[in-house]
């Protein structure tokens, strides 16, 4: 989501339910402020939009946290939304139930609904899922219209307002201060999901889903759940409709409710909850603002005419102004910041920089720090003590050994020599393409293995069906003794199995920690609730530390807090590397890692993998670079046009006739001689 | 049993609006990859362009032919002024984008044509009446307009040199423009068809179904449906797909409710969806790894 990116920073963990953001602090404090003096200053046509933009607000929220936080459009807003308001009223009005009972029934029932109809239709991606939810709004608006129960086109009405702690909430500025509360709370707790495991899991899935899940993420799963508290909001603003309105008929759920939804979405800036409230306003403010305004231009129109305002805007925001008004916002607090402290910040600025400038000579290798002689021995050195190391990468790495010490800890559930992943018969069509036919081969723990081959011979093919990324046509991959073939990639991370990919998958909305905390995803528990709550930043504190201590330790640690794109390309491959290692894995898949490398480059990342073997890691890497894997593996398997035509150690496979003509594409003779040649020179 | 075919009759030729929507959202997805939700609001506005011209005095056939000119051209113009401006077309802005499309056309029918359906002449003929099952001669108009144009339509997307390239310029646009194929001017044609065959159905369409300015999104949607059931890509299933859709809420309108009639293509989308997500798309965007 390219729109997002402009807009979302990075994101840092909190704890606590209250936000500790001064910003953010900062704009509770005036929100609150404005909505305990509006009823008093407001004339009542402008009380009227207030009391209904904070309660379009609701699922407003609801709908940024949808389309900001998992990417997805929804244009059925409105049928939870009625959803909510009809059960309220019907609760009210025909089974007399007390009035908290009937409002969390119309928001339960909002979020059952969201559930049962979500299960299927997240399944389904971009227009698919956005135009499903239409005819779900469609279908809510004609079953309440069509049904006795909901009181057909003249729908449900004659219920009271229940008395709030004994009051009765009879005029605009009384309810606006009675909705008030549940709008402040709703934000605090969108905005403290945008930061939690969880929102930060949703925002990586936004910037690559297949990295995202190969960290361990179960996307499908994330997004259900958001779905559902989306519909929980639009179901309390319904609630909050039926309750002042004291009448629901088929309008609510009519479709330019879920446009007005989506305008409101749109203008505040898609995934900024903030923006969500100040849309909510405005949109009701032009709402109103046009059914004056246009009957007095154009004599006799009559009915939805404010819908050419809500058309025009959409397409001008989303033409000129993608970020909306949080990007407006943005923009003006930088430029004010900017003149306030350019001379404070221009030492800073300029260290900054420099910092910069370093990062992009690629001669440095992964690290900024001075390429002194003996420097890369001192952080992969090779006799490294593999026990001491395995777990030493939560501890504090300091003193003069800090590289020795600082090797991530890697799982080995299964003894050295023990077969970890077996591959069986593994096969893939393409039509009538046979990309990989019938390979079978086993990988023993704490081993490196080698996948070799021409271009096209099936390696990256074989690779993604192996994590998960694509389904086999037939065959099967063990992991641990379990089947995962077919199944999505982060059922294979969480148990342990990840990648890194031949084409970068960085997650660009976050920074280098950001990135290399999402291997952390496996090790956290804080599901949304805790994270709406704000009760689980101890945990994510932990997981940041320890990412903080891989990049260090791999020499990333000067560039934590670059945006992760704008790293030079063999820092991003590093990153991805840190990433995946973040994770603890028992498997590790390296997809060309050496490609892009500088050779100084290259003879370090050996050396680190050598290391994580010794450790006890288990590493498959698909390489181009046959001298490198030939140095580098204990074992190599050569795929040649879909057939596994060789596995056993290096210097067998390298003799191998089979291979060279593979590989050559001539005699045996002539190859081997060529062969020798090419080593020579590398 | 006469009932039951005199519901099939009117069914297909409803289903045939349908499966001209249909392609022509095919049209533009192919090329563009975005659903345009403006889709039936080009009928709308085909429909309730020519009862005006009609009103004014124009004979009925040129009064269609200037709308049918009108809405093309009004599909070519949206394309340059909106859809083309965006460089990074993404599915949620283009969604966001056509929806804000849609939204403005249908404000505009709203403010010059006001708020009540109106309805075209009907086209000369003679009803026809076999085995006791009549059909009206606009059904006959509306099932050859969907063979003349659909069929024109697919048979240029499969057939013709221009047709293929312009496939050929969505799956790979760097490949299309070497051989000298202009993503622009793809894109152009694409919205020119898309344009084209709405206006049509909402022409044929008008003196049955007549026009409204908030009709064109129901309709638009039904022709998604049936463009799903082709995996929005194939003519052929997606035109089948309609014809069924049509003969379905014929019955249901027929032998259950009129009202509910509007609900049963999105129980179908829904339904297939849950059935077979993954056979509905056909060529998922992969990311290359």
């Amino acid at each position: 989501m390219t729109l997002l990116d402009k807009t979302e920073g990075s994101v840092r963990s909190k704890t606590g339910f209250w936000p500790n953001n001064r910003a953010t602090i900062i704009g509770i404090a005036v929100l609150t402020v404005i909505i305990l003096i509006v009823p008093f200053t407001a004339s009542s046509s402008m009380m009227n939009i207030a009391v209904f933009s904070m309660i379009f607000a609701l699922p407003a929220i609801g709908l940024s946290l949808l389309m900001g936080l998992a990417g997805q459009v929804s244009l059925g807003q409105a049928a939870f939304f009625a959803i909510g308001a009809y059960t309220h009223a019907i609760l009210l009005q025909k089974f007399e139930m007390p009035g908290v009972v009937a409002a969390i029934g119309g928001v339960v029932a909002a979020m059952l609904a969201a559930l049962l109809v979500g299960l299927p239709m997240l399944r389904l991606r971009g227009h698919y899922l956005a135009l499903a939810t239409l005819g779900l709004g469609f279908i809510v608006m004609i079953a309440v219209r069509e049904w006795d129960f909901t009181g057909r086109t003249t729908g449900i009405y004659g219920f009271g307002r229940p008395e709030v702690f004994g009051i009765s909430i009879d005029n605009n500025g009384l309810f606006f201060w009675f909705v008030a509360p549940f709008v402040i709370i709703g934000l605090i707790l969108a905005l403290n999901l945008t930061r939690s495991r969880a929102g930060r899991a949703l925002s990586a899935v936004n910037d690559s889903e297949l990295a995202a899940e190969s960290l361990g993420v179960n996307t499908y799963s994330l997004r259900v759940k958001v779905f559902t508290l989306s519909a929980g909001f639009a179901g309390l603003g319904g609630v909050f409709y039926a309750y002042h309105v004291q009448i629901v008929s088929p309008q609510v759920a009519e479709f330019h409710v879920s446009v007005e939804l989506l305008l409101m979405v749109v203008i505040g800036g898609l995934g900024s909850v903030w923006g969500a409230i100040a849309g909510a306003f405005i949109v009701e403010l032009l709402s109103e603002g046009l059914r004056d305004l246009i009957p007095a231009i154009i004599p006799g129109a009559t009915g939805e005419v404010q819908l050419i305002g809500y058309g025009l805007v959409l397409i001008l925001v989303i033409l000129l102004l993608p970020g909306g008004l949080y990007q407006v916002v943005r923009t003006v607090w930088a430029a004010i910041r900017g003149r306030a402290g350019r001379r404070a910040d221009a030492a800073a600025a300029s260290a900054a920089a420099e910092g910069a400038a370093v990062g992009e000579v690629p001669t440095r290798a992964f690290g900024g720090l001075p390429a002194e002689p003996g420097d890369a021995g001192a952080l992969f050195d090779t006799d490294a003590d593999a026990d001491a190391d395995a777990d030493a990468a939560a501890t504090d790495t300091g003193g003069s050994d800090l590289a020795e010490a600082a090797l991530p800890a890697v799982s080995t559930p299964v003894p050295a020599g023990e077969p970890i992943l077996e591959v069986r018969g593994l096969t893939k069509r393409y039509g009538g393409v046979v990309a990989v036919n019938d390979v079978s081969f086993t990988v023993p723990a704490g081993r490196i293995m080698g996948l070799i081959g021409p271009n096209g011979a099936g390696k990256t093919t074989c690779f993604n069906m192996i994590t998960g990324a694509i389904s086999p046509t037939s065959g099967t991959v063990s992991f641990l003794g379990e089947e995962v073939q077919g199944r999505k990639p982060h059922v294979g991370a969480v148990r342990g199995l990840t990648r890194t990919f031949q084409n970068l998958q960085v997650f660009s909305s976050t920074d280098v920690e950001g990135n290399v905390y999402m291997g952390r995803y496996r090790k956290g528990r804080a599901g949304i609730l805790r994270g709406m709550l704000g009760l689980q930043g101890r945990e994510q504190y932990a997981h940041e530390d320890i990412a903080r201590d891989i990049l260090d330790a791999m020499r990333l640690g000067d560039v934590a807090s670059l945006p992760a794109g704008d790293l030079p390309f063999g820092r991003q491959r590093m990153m991805e590397v840190c990433r995946a290692l973040a994770l603890e894995p028992a498997l590790l898949l390296l997809d060309e890692p050496m490609a892009g490398l500088s050779g100084h480059e290259r003879e370090m990342l050996a050396a680190l993998l050598r290391r994580l073997r010794d450790a006890g890691l288990t590493i498959v890497l698909v390489e181009h670079d046959v001298a490198q894997v030939m140095a580098l593996a204990d074992s190599v398997a050569v795929l040649d046009e879909g057939e596994l035509i060789a596995h056993g150690d290096p210097e067998s496979v390298r003799n191998d006739p089979a291979v060279i003509v593979a590989y050559l594409g001539t005699d045996a003779e002539e190859a081997k001689a060529e062969l020798e040649e090419l080593e020579e020179q590398s | 049993m006469t009932d039951f075919l005199q519901l099939t009759a009117a069914g297909l030729s409803q289903g045939s609006v349908y499966a001209l929507l249909a392609v022509g959202l095919i049209a533009t997805y192919t090329v563009r990859h975005v659903v345009n939700i403006a889709q039936g609001d080009y009928a709308m506005l085909a429909g309730l362009g020519s009862i005006s011209l009609v009103s004014a005095g124009l004979p009925l056939p040129l009064a269609i032919l200037v709308a049918l000119v009108s809405v093309t051209l009004a599909s070519v113009l949206i394309e340059r002024l909106v859809i083309s401006r965006v460089k990074n077309l993404t599915t949620l802005v283009s969604i966001i984008l056509t929806l804000g499309v849609s939204t403005l056309l249908q404000a505009i029918m709203l403010l010059v044509w006001g708020a009540e359906a109106r309805r075209l002449p009907a086209f000369p003929g003679e009803d026809l009446v076999i085995g006791g099952v009549s059909i009206r001669s606009q059904e006959l108009w509306m099932l050859g307009a969907l063979i003349v144009v659909g069929g024109g339509v697919l048979l240029f997307y499969e057939k013709t040199r221009w047709g293929k390239a312009l496939r050929a310029s969505a799956e790979q646009p760097v490949a299309a423009r070497i051989v000298g194929i202009s993503p622009a001017a793809a894109s152009i044609i694409a919205f020119a068809i898309a344009g084209f065959v709405g206006a049509v159905a909402g022409v044929v369409s008008s003196p049955i179904y007549l026009s409204i300015w908030s009709g064109g999104l129901l309709l638009g949607l039904k022709g998604f449906v049936a463009a799903v059931l082709g995996g929005l890509v194939s003519f052929r299933a997606a035109i089948v797909g309609a014809l069924l859709l049509g003969i379905l809420e014929s019955y249901v309108a027929g032998y259950v409710a009129s009202g509910w009639k509007d609900a049963v293509a999105f129980f179908i989308l829904i339904i297939v969806l849950i059935i077979r997500p993954a056979g509905l798309v056909l060529r998922p965007n992969a990311v290359r790894v």
